[in-house]
């Protein structure tokens, strides 16, 4: 019996683990795999009970729904990498809604557009560069900046809506190509261009590291503050275009726009994979995020489940989703 | 001693983890009034053995017997509560807590619902009192030194009443006065009948202060000796690792003095915020020189402020001959300079990431703009192969041992073929066998020319691998010993002198 007895230390640390290969991609993927089996599964169940839920037509409006959350979650998957937290995107969202509405009164739509993500992303830069210059934790800044852009959007906008959205600008960003609606396609693009952006970029590389270990980082000569600050403004950025998508959808510009986004993004992003310790954080996982929740709410209402239902349905859900994904992580 | 009952019997422990095994029918008998010391390699089995006798972990089989009874801890409170305290490598204090709210932690006195500080106050100094406490015991602990913070931690261990104590490299962080004054209030602890395990990986220390010793390697049991029955440290060395080993670090081969090169880093008059005073220094190539000091000397503080990463509030730097201003730490990588930091968890590695990506985190290999991740394992694999560690590029370093750990950093900087190696504590946490391969690395890189500064706690560590010896003391260097000047009492002299 002896003989198996020994344990040697090269089967710790030795040869046999270069054989078990990358198991980081394997843990991914089987996250993966498991949001896509919920969507089908959420999809599937809601089809048994509804069939009309299967519909084309339905399903892509389902994915409509999930594109404005699901960008927003993509800048914040880049904050929250960063061991950050970006609070004040809802409140972006309602101010880049506002400029880009008002500017769509008075300069070609594209540039109004982009007027809007511009917004987006100084606001972006602004919390960057007060998170980096000041010893203040990103919880307390973007709560504070939550306020002030709330307050900016209102005061942009003096108090009202702004209507009477031009055509061109609401085609730009909420019409169809071959059937699928604009923002449809910015998400899933955007998903691929953060996801590549994350995994096979430096600076994917470096903000991940920054976020793992900031100390380690500044030792190897990475300039931490930098990709912080970059990280708020790419989230302010997709802030700023999910305002004018929004802007576009709605054929007006609301300054109260927003408030219930941040908590439905940074709950996509969780679902997702991203932890809000940092370091580790998933692009795909994030916009699967979107999609379930998108899902789950659009599937509730088509059973005629009352909106107060369907907040404590979703709620229930992100929790579970943790939850699961922290017991998967324990048996491994 | 061995007159009395065992206060502890464990008794053909085994535990099995999904791929690995990690203690196989371990036995291990305490007596009340001994110092027993627990020896084994990293992953040899002594932290899953501790934690499973301290609740933290289930075993499979096996048996503890603790003071005559049959015992299963199912919670670190309930062998707590049996009178079993274990006083941690990573000290568990609430750091915000003061000495005396660690120490009553989770057994609060209240008085009409109030916490009843009076009570509590007393009763803890008192038991600092008696472990020769000098500090203040109502500042945040995290204002304390390391060895203040472990008298609290022992402090709390004899006030809930422990009669058998456990210390987890108690020695690690601690200056050698300190650890004589821990190793005296051990002594004493042991004179009133308590017992105590011990872990280290200092050989010296064990053959001082045990009276027995049980080695476990690969999860098995090796043997328990009594002190009388060991010899010599390179014995207990040979227990260990099961072969025969060249007693690590002491007196090594160093490198012909005489052949170091030209001299590579100059430091002139260097001072920080952080208590670095008027500090000079010179380093040729070829040439390993060791920062000798207690800890808090400023060692670690002054090569932190040379790389740039504490800000320097004078003092100036050359190298190669050139007068440079290195200012955060991008400026000394760029200036050739690479800094091994003492703590590898938290200022070496970021842990879930990859050997890969740790190993290539300066400048990772681009193409086409992108992250290159085949050219990034290819050089990653080259890298580790070179310094002899046999493991997959895509690891996660969190869950390599120390010295696979710190060869994946020394790979990072072989990469950025820096000239100046600055290792702070190379060897700490890592086991016997891989210290003498980061050794025999560092011995490499001198002799291929690289300048090397060694931060090192570890005397014998210091006097084995040093050309040249500097110690600190009080943030500035007070003596500079060659090698016939060297030697243990020597260092010892001007670190502690005051």
């Amino acid at each position: 019996m002896s003989n198996h007895a020994t344990l040697d230390r090269e089967s710790l640390n030795g040869p046999g683990l270069a054989a078990a290969g990358p198991r980081v991609d394997v843990a991914a993927v089987a996250r993966q795999a498991g949001l896509v089996g919920v969507i089908v599964v959420l999809v599937l169940g809601f089809g048994l009970a509804r069939p009309l839920f299967l519909d084309g037509g339905n399903l892509i409006n389902v994915l409509l729904q999930s594109s404005v959350v699901g960008v927003l979650a993509l800048g914040q998957t880049f904050v929250l990498i960063t061991g950050g937290i970006d609070l004040s995107i809802g409140s972006t969202v309602a101010m880049a809604a506002v400029v880009s509405g008002l500017l769509s009164h008075a300069v070609p739509a594209p540039v109004a557009i982009l007027g809007g993500i511009a917004v987006g992303a100084l606001a972006g830069l602004a919390n960057g560069l007060l998170i980096t210059m000041t010893k203040i934790t990103p919880f307390i800044i973007t709560l504070g900046t939550m306020s002030i852009y709330a307050g900016l959007a209102l005061i942009i906008a003096g108090g009202q809506a702004v209507y009477d959205i031009p055509a061109a600008f609401q085609d730009l960003l909420a019409g169809r190509v071959l059937g699928i609606p604009i923002p449809v396609l910015l998400f899933v693009l955007l998903t691929v261009v953060a996801a590549v952006c994350l995994r096979r970029t430096v600076f994917g590389e470096h903000l991940t590291a920054v976020g793992g270990n900031a100390e380690v980082a500044r030792l190897a000569g990475i300039n931490v503050k930098r990709f912080t600050a970059s990280a708020y403004v790419l989230s302010g950025a997709t802030a700023g275009l999910a305002g004018t998508i929004l802007v576009a959808r709605l054929g007006a510009a609301d300054p109260t726009l927003g408030a219930d986004l941040l908590l439905t993004a940074i709950a996509a992003t969780v679902m997702g994979g991203t932890k809000l310790a940092g370091g580790e954080g998933s692009m795909s996982g994030a916009a699967f995020g979107a999609i379930i929740i998108a899902t789950l709410t659009a599937g509730l209402t088509t059973l005629n489940v009352q909106a107060f239902y369907q907040q404590v349905a979703v709620g229930a859900a992100i929790i579970i989703a943790l939850l699961v994904d922290q017991l998967a992580r324990g048996r491994r | 001693m061995t007159t009395d009952p065992p206060v502890l019997e464990i008794k053909k422990l085994s535990k099995s983890f999904p791929s690995v095994r990690a203690l196989h029918e371990v036995d291990l008998t305490a007596y009340p009034g001994e110092i027993h010391a627990l020896l084994g390699e990293n992953g040899a089995g002594k932290s899953t053995l501790l934690k499973t006798l301290f609740g933290v972990q289930r075993p499979d089989s096996g048996e503890v017997w603790f003071e005559g009874e049959r015992r299963e801890f199912a919670q670190p409170s309930d062998a707590l509560a049996a009178g079993l305290a274990m006083v941690h490598q990573e000290l568990s204090l609430v750091p915000q807590f003061t000495a005396v709210q660690n120490i009553v932690l989770g057994r609060e006195k209240s008085r009409a619902g109030f916490v009843d500080r009076g009570e509590a106050r007393l009763r803890a100094a008192r038991s600092l009192a008696r472990l020769g406490f000098d500090a203040r015991i109502d500042v945040p602990v995290h204002k304390l030194s390391v060895a203040q913070q472990q008298l609290v931690e022992i402090a709390r261990a004899l006030a809930v009443g422990a009669r058998l104590i456990i210390l987890d490299e108690p020695t690690a962080s601690l200056t050698t006065q300190e650890s004589e004054r821990l190793f005296e209030l051990l002594r004493r602890l042991r004179a009133e009948g308590r017992a105590i395990i011990y872990v280290s990986h200092r050989l010296a220390e064990v053959m001082e202060l045990s009276d027995r010793v049980t080695v476990l390697r690969d999860g098995e049991l090796v043997g328990t000796r009594t002190r009388g029955q060991i010899a010599d440290e390179s014995e207990l060395v040979k227990l260990m690792v099961g072969r025969d080993v060249a007693a690590v670090g002491v007196r090594g081969d160093p490198g012909d003095p005489g052949a170091a090169g030209e001299e590579v880093l100059r430091v002139e008059g260097l001072s920080s915020t952080e208590g670095v005073s008027d500090c000079s220094l010179s380093v040729r190539r070829g040439e390993i020189v060791g920062l000798a000091g207690m800890v808090g000397a400023g060692r670690t503080e002054l090569v932190r402020t040379l790389i740039g990463a504490d800000r320097a509030t004078g003092g100036t730097v050359w190298i190669r001959g050139e007068r440079i201003h290195i200012g955060s730490p991008a400026e000394a990588v760029r200036a050739g300079i690479a800094f091994l930091p003492e703590d590898r968890k938290h200022q070496g590695l970021v842990l879930h990431m990859s050997a890969a990506s740790n190993a290539t985190l300066i400048r990772p290999p681009r193409r086409h703009g992108m992250l290159d991740r085949r050219e990034q394992r290819e050089q990653t694999r080259a890298l580790l192969k070179r310094l002899n560690a046999n493991i997959s590029p895509d690891y996660p370093v969190g869950k390599l041992s120390g010295g696979t750990q710190q060869k994946v950093v020394l790979a990072r900087w072989l990469k950025t073929s820096s000239d100046i190696f600055i290792f702070d504590e190379p060897t700490r946490g890592i086991d016997v066998g891989a210290k003498g391969e980061i050794h025999a690395l560092m011995r490499e890189l001198a002799d291929e020319g690289k300048a090397i500064v060694m931060v090192s706690s570890d005397l014998l560590e210091v006097l084995g691998m040093s050309d040249r010896v500097l110690v600190m003391r009080r943030g500035r260097i007070v003596a500079e010993l060659d090698r016939s000047a060297m030697s243990e009492e020597a260092i010892v002299h001007h670190a502690a002198a005051t």
